[in-house]
């Protein structure tokens, strides 16, 4: 993590990429699917924003741990920063998901499992910033934070992987639909896809580099 | 005075502490009894006369979820003046052991009582005696064990009700969603074998739980 804020060759790939993945993905070829039709090019856009909202996370939940490990008031910063924008990749996630369903699903919301869920992981980091915002002493509440971060993690968890395979979903690989393969017969979205999850998690986390860094020098002057 | 106890031995003499104070204070006990009698019987007056299965099953877990995040809450509130008295005596994983089987044993009386209240007010669909306490056992040790933890948490923030609501229901929701539709099958007569594979789901969620409790308390216990 030290390494990558101090280098910059990957914030020039996540450009290369992006590009890519807008031009690309508005302009490449696509299955010719009923329903779908030209909606499925906001795959690129949609699920990016959960891989995305995973992996920072799961940052923030293995800084938490780091912190409990070590008291470092670095790890800390790290922590709230990746929790924060995983909390945008999420609600752009929602909002995305929200929108394409409302073309091809009928309605925006339709009790689908995996939407539940993923609304039930907001709610969890929202209060996890609740929680951070009800403690006075600073110690105490990196401290309490950490923990409630690290247990609210592993149980949503099961919440978003395994409750959604037991019951009925629309989403595609749930319930009886087909997967992502079998829309995806001529390779065509797989061109695109794989780079646009690669980009758009490096801009979340270019992003909180920047937050990171700014948190620390704010940290910095109010200990001067 | 102060030789350190045997495991098991502070583990018994910290749940037969927290026996103790429920029985000389008794206004938490009869509190959240009569916060159960008052709800069902306000669910009885709002739904009598149009309760399905589903609505039977929904709101008898609705009620024992509210129930148990009231009940459950005391757990660590109460402990505010003592906290540094144990903090010298025992280990932070002896406390929550005991803290998990006090929680789980009161969490369940309550859910029985409440199911014979409900019963009498709102009718009986259950055929399978056997199937569906087991079920609310499974569902009791989840509720318990993730109050107890969010109780530990909220215990160190300012105001503590909300916090408790606030971090525990979203926590909550796979082991009330499971056990929800377990219990839903299970009035619905499905045997055993048909449901096995859930009722192991929400045994893992529970185990789950539990563990994370282990290794996060000391965390929060030493504080």
């Amino acid at each position: 993590m030290g390494y990558l804020l101090k280098t910059d060759w990957w914030k020039w790939l996540c450009v290369a990429l992006l590009s890519y993945t807008v031009i690309g993905g508005l302009f490449l070829p696509v299955p010719e699917l009923p329903i779908l039709n030209e909606t499925i090019r906001v795959l690129h856009f949609h699920v990016p924003m959960w891989f995305g909202m995973i992996l920072l996370f799961l940052g923030s939940v293995i800084h938490a741990i780091k912190y409990l490990r070590t008291g470092d008031n670095k790890s800390d910063i790290y922590s709230v920063q990746l929790a924060n924008m995983g909390i945008a990749f999420g609600l752009l996630g929602i909002m995305t998901g929200m929108i394409w369903a409302n073309y091809t699903w009928g309605e925006p919301w339709s009790n689908d499992p995996k939407q539940n869920a993923s609304a039930i992981s907001l709610l969890i980091y929202l209060a996890y910033f609740v929680l951070r915002s009800s403690i006075q002493d600073q110690q105490q509440r990196n401290r309490i934070s950490a923990v409630f971060n690290i247990f609210a993690f592993f149980l949503m968890i099961p919440l978003l992987f395994i409750l959604p395979r037991m019951s009925d979903s629309l989403h595609p690989g749930n319930g009886g639909n087909p997967g992502f393969n079998a829309y995806d017969l001529d390779s065509n979205l797989r061109k695109v896809f794989y780079f646009a999850v690669i980009g758009w998690t490096l801009l979340g986390y270019w992003m909180t580099t920047i937050a990171i860094r700014l948190s620390l020098v704010k940290q910095k002057l109010e200990d001067a | 005075m102060n030789l350190p106890l045997h495991p098991v031995n502070s583990v018994l003499q910290l749940i037969k502490k927290d026996l103790i104070v429920d029985w000389r204070q008794q206004n938490p006990i009869t509190g959240i009894l009569l916060y159960l009698a008052s709800t069902i019987f306000a669910t009885y007056m709002a739904f009598k006369g149009f309760v399905s299965i589903e609505v039977w099953n929904a709101l008898f877990w609705i009620i024992l979820l509210f129930t148990s995040i009231n009940a459950i809450s005391k757990s660590f509130i109460q402990e505010e003046r003592r906290s540094h008295y144990y903090f010298f005596l025992c280990k932070p994983t002896e406390i929550i052991l005991a803290k998990l089987i006090y929680s789980f044993t009161y969490l369940f009386c309550i859910a029985l009582i409440s199911l014979v209240i409900y019963s009498v007010l709102l009718g009986n669909p259950i055929i399978n005696y056997g199937l569906f306490i087991l079920n609310m056992i499974l569902g009791c040790i989840g509720l318990s064990a993730a109050f107890t933890m969010v109780s530990s948490i909220a215990f160190r923030s300012s105001n503590r009700s909300i916090m408790m609501a606030v971090l525990g229901f979203p926590v909550i929701i796979p082991v009330l969603i499971l056990s929800i539709s377990n219990s839903f099958k299970i009035l619905d007569s499905y045997i055993l074998v048909q449901i096995q594979g859930n009722l192991t789901a929400l045994l893992s969620v529970d185990v789950i739980i539990i563990a994370l409790t282990f290794v996060l308390f000391p965390f929060t216990w030493k504080s």
